[in-house]
């Protein structure tokens, strides 16, 4: 066949609707310090929260030696020793500029992206030309290009429901099913796909999390299969509309659009495509506030504080005639908190470094990063006044998320919060700033 | 709706103001220009002005810096304390200067990969090519595309 009957095919053959890809980057920070320091190869590494505290990343040699995610580094430190273990504090402004490096080459396969998480996102195919291979080919060369152009490994799961997506990202992920990391639900027949989630724990599943796996296990559902052929209208009167949910879009009937501000149990991301080009400081700046309170009341729900923060804006890279920019910085905060106040005076002072007038803003976002439960706190040696972790700021976050509850949300909200103090942070072994910061480029050596 | 609603006494003073529908004042920002009157003739040249990204990066997404160390490069005019441009989008061939992770060391120099054989060749003729030998690990980590440095004025 000529290359315009093969063009003629490609027209005719579309990705039907819907069909979600889940891209997640495989043990990202780890894999982001490894990608700058040559003498980490097949080295272990782990990567620190705020403080020095837990273990956040695990690098695949790491996870081979049975050493747990969120382990306080304090208790490893002898086995760490031992095996030669190399321990990083977190490099946030490097994992985010990696990040949204990676959100860029996907950008380039697919219209409608959703950034799920610092190192996820979900891309909606339908309606792009189906790949000769079949979406597997699809799968395979987002692999290809991100391992060829930013030298990280990533995962895809190919699914016609996001839930389903992010299942076979993991079958991609453990090797359940699929080859060479790609994973596609959508070649694979019913028999074939309830063999595999018979195999595959219900607390695996997107959206399921321990409480109501062991709900679900009183009700003898252990696996995905049996979620998956479980009475939905029983899920819903015992559990929720969210697992009823659930159950649908196992069962391939898409209900998640994409976009939808679902926490993740690492992050809790709130973004926004503008219905009109934003141009000017002030209207970005009241957006990201919005979406700082939309978060940061999440993050309250469920009882966490964020320790790090993160802000991007762009323009819309599918508009290549206008001018482009991007540009999203994360900042570790002082002292973990929950206290929309605080974390907006930060979200600003981020947006104000990262404006750039004369673009039109086409999206923005906010992720908070960096979740540890409320009750955990570490205090700052240098905490002042109105610290987040008095009784009067979560006094006051609760009459906040009463009123906004009440009166419906935003009824509620911030006018301007600044916060004038950089606090120093423990941060022992901090990697360069290799893509952040010009002090902070990798050395080649010329011998 | 609720009714306005402002800072009382159970609340903290100047943190809360009330939103929906609330007048807006739009102030005018540093740096952007209001010009009343005719339009500047120069308005359709705005994107002229040369940009040294453009120059050098042909692929921002893939694009990463390095700093140079050492003398071993200068033929190809990479010289101590420059700063590469390099481009992990370009497939590595032969006679490209590209930097490579080997043995544990960040390298810069040619690449040379002809009939099976495959070294990383200085262009200084102080520096002996380095073979690259079964069992070692070599990986060509980016194109090297532009350098630049910044003198002290």
């Amino acid at each position: 066949m000529g290359r315009g009957g093969r063009q003629v095919q490609a027209l005719c053959r579309l990705i039907p609707v819907p069909v979600f890809a889940l891209v997640d980057c495989n043990n990202f920070y780890a894999s982001c310090e490894k990608l700058f320091n040559p003498r980490l190869r097949d080295r272990p590494v782990v990567v620190l929260s705020n403080n020095d505290g837990c273990v956040v990343a695990r690098s695949a040699e790491v996870k081979a030696l049975g050493i747990p995610m969120g382990v306080p580094w304090f208790k490893i430190r002898d086995d760490a020793r031992r095996h030669g273990i190399v321990a990083f504090s977190s490099n946030y402004a490097l994992y985010a500029d990696m990040s949204n490096r990676v959100v860029d080459v996907l950008s380039g396969f697919a219209p409608n992206l959703e950034v799920y998480s610092i190192d996820e996102s979900f891309l909606e195919l339908s309606g792009l030309p189906l790949p000769e291979g079949g979406l597997v080919v699809y799968g395979a060369g987002i692999r290809q290009r991100i391992a060829d152009w930013l030298g990280l490994a990533v995962c895809v799961g190919i699914a016609p429901t996001k839930t389903l997506a992010k299942l076979a990202n993991h079958c991609a992920k453990k090797g359940l099913a699929g080859a060479d990391g790609v994973c596609d639900f959508t070649a694979m027949n019913r028999d074939e796909l309830t063999a595999l989630f018979e195999r595959i724990a219900v607390g695996e599943v997107w959206g399921v999390g321990r409480k109501i796996e062991a709900r679900l296990e009183t009700m003898g559902i252990r696996t995905v299969r049996q979620l998956r052929d479980a009475d939905p209208e029983a899920i819903r009167s015992r559990f929720s509309v969210v697992l009823e949910r659930t159950v649908r879009e196992l069962r391939g009937i898409s209900c998640i659009d994409l976009e939808e501000v679902v926490p993740d149990r690492q992050q809790i991301m709130v973004s926004r495509s503008f219905g009109h080009l934003v141009t000017d400081l002030e209207e970005l700046e009241e957006a990201v506030a919005s979406y700082i309170a939309r978060a940061a009341e999440k993050l309250r729900s469920q009882n966490s504080m964020a320790g790090a923060l993160q802000v991007y804006v762009r323009t819309n890279i599918f508009k290549p005639e206008v001018p482009q920019y991007q540009r999203g910085v994360t900042l570790p905060l002082p002292e973990a908190t929950a206290d929309t106040r605080i974390l907006a005076g930060w979200a600003r002072r981020i947006l104000r470094r990262i404006y750039r007038p004369g673009f039109g803003y086409h999206k923005a976002g906010v992720m908070l990063l960096d979740l540890r439960p409320a009750g955990n706190r570490q205090f700052s040696l240098l905490d002042g006044q109105g610290g987040t972790g008095d009784a009067r700021s979560d006094r006051l976050m609760a009459v906040l998320d009463g009123i906004n509850q009440r009166y419906g949300r935003g009824s509620l909200r911030l006018a301007a919060e600044g916060v004038d103090r950089a606090w120093r942070m423990r941060r022992g072994n901090l990697s360069p700033g290799y893509t952040t910061d010009w002090a902070g480029l990798a050395v080649v050596r010329a011998v | 709706m609720p009714e306005v609603l402002s800072a009382g006494p159970d609340l903290p003073p100047g943190i809360f103001v009330p939103l929906p529908d609330a007048p807006r004042r739009l102030l005018p920002l540093d740096g952007v220009k209001v010009s009343a009157g005719f339009p500047s003739p120069a308005a359709d040249y705005e994107d002229a002005r040369l940009d040294i990204n453009d120059y050098l990066v042909r692929n921002p997404v893939s694009t990463f810096f390095f700093a140079v160390q050492g003398d071993s490069m200068q033929g190809a005019e990479i010289f101590d304390g420059d700063i590469l441009v390099v481009d992990r989008s370009i497939r590595a061939r032969h006679g490209h200067v590209v930097v490579a992770f080997i043995n544990g060391e960040r390298l810069v120099k040619r690449l040379y990969r002809r009939s099976g054989r495959v070294a990383l060749v200085a262009e200084n003729p102080g520096y002996p090519a380095l073979e690259i030998q079964d069992g070692m690990e070599l990986v060509v980590w980016g194109v090297v595309v532009g350098k630049f440095k910044r003198f002290a004025a």
